[in-house]
């Protein structure tokens, strides 16, 4: 709908009035991402070396993938909402005919739309620097994998953040403490962007892969790599949609219970 | 000795004053020090693991590269530890309670520096201060080697001083601070593992430019006998012209002081 | 007919947990939390037809805000009817939001660092404003409000007063029909003021559009409302025309005195009572029906410049009411 194309082309224009807060942000990214390429390299410095079923062409391609669905997954201006609602601004969008979730949904779209173009551009730019072997996934099946499982991704981080930040309706001053909480413990461990979750014992992947987290990151990616096909696949898209529902029916719950106790205060 | 100890004084109740303050506002700090904790252990699950698999790092062992990481949450924590309040900087600068700071008979750099110790980490350098120790005895170092490292380690402490002297006063100079400290707190981020995974010109930046291989690996390496004195020597050289260095440019920042308006 | 508005025994309680002080209060409050409730509706019922210009007034606390947020949606009943331009407001259908508009003094709806234009093409598509609608209330607002100017400017960069002025296009470029004013002329100087409740006079007059506002200032009120609603502790305790409020309530007028030369000022209290003197001028307060009896005594026997003869002032004539001196019954 236009309104919501309107919502998206001014979020956009709002990045942009923080330029340099943006650039730096990216700056941080890459570094990230350099730390764990040259970690990685070292490891496979021997060329044939396979472990953790990685290959050196894998692995760099699984941290370079990092980059890529971390702008695209975990990029969101939603994280304002418990700032949002803390200081009682709420009630501007309240009094407003549009939808609350599609609305940040749409916000959290622009900024990904931006990120991912930096992180194409990164990439670019570090390709020919750095001239890593890359894995390129060919079968189609696993990139309509790929493709589908972002997807649930993107919808699920959504879901999580959101009622992340609706702490804020019982408790405003914890509501950005929760969500930093939230966001550094499940991005950087959980999720799988600090290291493929394949290093960890066997017992303990399994676990991680009955929550919702692994399929933020490290599942997408393992289907591109091609390291999760056939029945495997589709059981962790089918696990995630679950999640999906289930944590898209709480944040409703809770964003109807937090209504009830908004008192639109704050002039 | 006077003024030592009226500095000690003074920084003794700033850091009270600060942990008051904390306590006012104790579930935001209380989430803080459990995301430092877990991402302390994340961190330490990975190498564990990643070393379970590869056996070694660039030619180091587990338990090297473990002391390699424990090495540098100990400098990055203990910093921390002195200079939270250079994370306080920007407000006091927006706000103007910076002239306030300047119109008090004791140093403004100082002040700023060190007037907020966050009492949090209290909590966790013992552990780590105990760990460092039981996986730096495991690697069985002589007695000048530990002298050795106890030496770098205050020198790395040097370092980051120089560093955050840095990182504020460039925040009376332009407004952004806050990425300032975070693009020092990337970088040093490196140095969770040894220097040596980096190629060639990052690894010379990163040990000579923007020193945290001196700060951070060199003490470590220093316990596995790799250092020599002459290393040692340079290295605190290094330091000491760099907080020369820092502090000459805080006193240009200040001269470039414009006091914000209300 | 049907009412714009309408209210029937609306209750609103709030829960509020009591927070002792200190750290042994904290650990308390977790687990065995001390709740208390506050009334701050207790039976309200009123309506509003279209296009009445209505004006609450009461202290703070007083409940006045709260109605309106419950008329626009924000606050949930906690009983009782309310009803505005035939939808339940809580359920706030998308008509509903389209049809209405909340101005709230420090309530900042544009956007901080882009140009207020962007926010009101950003309006323009969330209310679905047809283009011919939209650039004809723009137009209009813009002159009225004298904005032209301003559209283009980073909003951060304009000062209070501007940027007041900008959020009232914003917030009624969609021409509502309803229109909730809370304070609408707090933190502005005396000018801004009377060009701010110009402003919505002409609104009202040119838009037939129903408005209601909340105000601690009474000229907002004598300028204004025809009607108005005196809300205390949660009640209505008037509702009605303005001047029924004071001639119901002002058993007194005052005489202003402006003397021409020294007398014996003590003589003034056998006439009525003295609420100030500074001299040449006093003024005092007589009984509505000796006023004309106390005026001649006074040109008798006093050097009199100049007497006039007023009203109570409206402030006053309030106060009274909240401190519960004027018992007034509830109009219908």
């Amino acid at each position: 709908m236009r309104k919501y194309l309107n919502v998206f082309k001014i979020s956009f224009a709002q990045e942009f009035a923080y330029r340099l807060n943006f650039i730096m942000w990216r700056v941080r990214n890459v570094l990230q991402i350099l730390v764990l390429f040259f970690l990685w390299t070292t490891v496979f410095s021997d060329q044939g070396r396979v472990i953790f079923g990685y290959d050196k062409a894998k692995i760099l391609t699984y941290v370079f993938g990092v980059l890529i669905v971390r702008a695209l997954v975990f990029s969101a201006r939603a994280v304002d909402v418990a700032g949002e609602i803390s200081k009682g601004d709420l009630t501007i969008l309240l009094l407003k005919p549009i939808n609350y979730f599609r609305y940040w949904l749409t916000r959290d779209f622009s900024s990904k739309v931006l990120n991912l173009g930096f992180a194409v551009v990164e990439i670019a730019i570090l390709f020919p620097l750095l001239k890593p072997a890359i894995f390129l996934q060919t079968n189609g099946y696993s990139l309509l994998g790929f493709a589908i499982s972002l997807t649930i991704a993107v919808l699920l981080f959504f879901t999580i953040l959101m009622a992340t930040n609706f702490v804020a309706f019982w408790a405003p001053q914890v509501g950005w403490g929760a969500q930093f909480f939230v966001i550094v413990v499940m991005s950087d461990f959980l999720a799988g962007s600090l290291f493929p979750l394949d290093i960890l014992p066997a017992v303990v992947q399994k676990v991680l892969l009955f929550t919702p987290f692994p399929y933020l990151i490290f599942f997408p990616i393992q289907v591109y790599l091609g390291k999760l096909t056939g029945m495997a696949m589709w059981s962790g898209i089918v696990i995630s949609l679950f999640w999906l529902a289930v944590l898209s029916i709480l944040t409703n719950k809770i964003w109807r219970r937090g209504l009830l106790v908004y008192r639109a205060e704050g002039r | 000795m006077k003024t030592a100890i009226k500095y000690f004084k003074v920084w003794w109740m700033m850091s009270r004053n600060s942990f008051m303050q904390m306590f006012a506002q104790r579930f935001g700090a209380i989430f803080l020090l459990i995301v430092k904790v877990l991402r302390f252990i994340f961190y330490l699950s990975f190498i564990y693991f990643l070393l379970k698999g590869t056996e070694t790092l660039a030619g180091y062992n587990i338990n090297q590269t473990i002391f390699f990481f424990l090495t540098f949450s100990l400098v990055d924590t203990v910093s921390q530890f002195f200079f939270r309040e250079v994370y306080r900087f920007r407000p006091m600068i927006v706000t103007g309670s910076f002239d306030l700071v300047l119109a008090k008979p004791i140093s403004p750099l100082f002040r700023s520096l060190m007037g907020g110790a966050d009492i949090l980490d209290l909590i966790t350098i013992p552990p780590l201060i105990i760990a460092v120790y039981l996986i730096g005895s495991s690697l069985h170092p002589s007695g000048v080697e530990t002298v050795y490292f106890l030496l770098l380690f205050v020198n790395g402490l040097l370092i980051a001083t120089a560093f955050h002297i840095a990182v504020i006063s460039l925040g009376i100079i332009t407004l952004e601070i806050d990425h300032t400290v975070m693009i020092y707190r990337d970088l040093t981020s490196l140095g969770r593992f040894p220097v040596d995974i980096y190629r060639e010109p990052l690894r010379g930046f990163l040990t000579f430019l923007v020193p945290v291989g001196i700060m951070v690996t060199l003490p470590a390496k220093a316990l596995m006998g790799l250092v020599n004195l002459q290393a040692v020597v340079l290295s605190f050289t290094l330091s000491l012209v760099l907080i020369f260095l820092s502090i000459k440019f805080w006193n240009f920042a200040l001269t470039k002081y414009s006091s914000a308006s209300s | 007919m049907e009412k714009t508005i309408l209210v029937d025994h609306l209750v609103k309680n709030f829960e509020v947990t009591e927070k002792t002080p200190g750290l042994m209060g904290a650990f308390s409050t977790l687990f065995s939390p001390k709740k208390k409730v506050i009334h701050a509706l207790k039976d309200i019922s009123l309506s509003v037809g279209k296009g009445e210009l209505v004006g609450f007034i009461g202290p703070n606390g007083a409940g006045k805000t709260t109605t309106l947020k419950i008329l626009s949606g924000l606050l949930f009943p906690t009983a009782g009817v309310t009803q505005v331009l035939g939808f339940d407001p809580w359920e706030r259908r998308t008509d509903f939001l389209k049809k209405i508009s909340l101005v709230m003094g420090q309530k900042n709806q544009l956007w901080w660092d882009l140009p207020a234009i962007d926010t009101f093409e950003l309006n323009r598509a969330i209310y679905e404003i047809p283009t011919r609608v939209y650039k004809e209330s723009l137009d209009e607002l813009v002159t009225l409000l004298d904005v032209g100017k301003l559209l283009n400017i980073q909003v951060r960069r304009l000062s209070l007063g501007q940027r007041m002025r900008l959020e009232l296009v914003a917030a009624l470029l969609h021409q509502p029909e309803i229109l909730f004013l809370d304070e609408p002329t707090i933190g502005l100087d005396l000018v801004a003021q009377e060009k701010m409740r110009n402003f919505i006079y002409e609104y009202n007059r040119k838009h037939q559009a129903t408005i209601l506002l909340t105000s601690h200032n009474m000229d907002d009120l004598m300028d204004l409302a025809r009607r108005v609603i005196v809300i205390d502790k949660g009640r209505i305790i008037f509702d009605g025309i303005l001047e029924e409020l004071v001639a119901r309530f002002a058993k007194e007028k005052i005489i202003k005195v402006s003397l021409s030369k020294e007398a014996d000022l003590k003589k003034f209290d056998t006439i009525g009572k003295v609420k100030r003197v500074a001299f040449p001028e006093i003024v005092l307060s007589v009984p509505r029906t000796t006023v004309a009896v106390a005026a001649s005594e006074i040109l008798q026997n006093f050097p009199v410049e100049d007497l006039t003869i007023e009203e109570v002032a409206i402030e006053d004539i309030i106060r009274k009411v909240f401190r519960g001196e004027a018992p007034l019954r509830k109009r219908r």
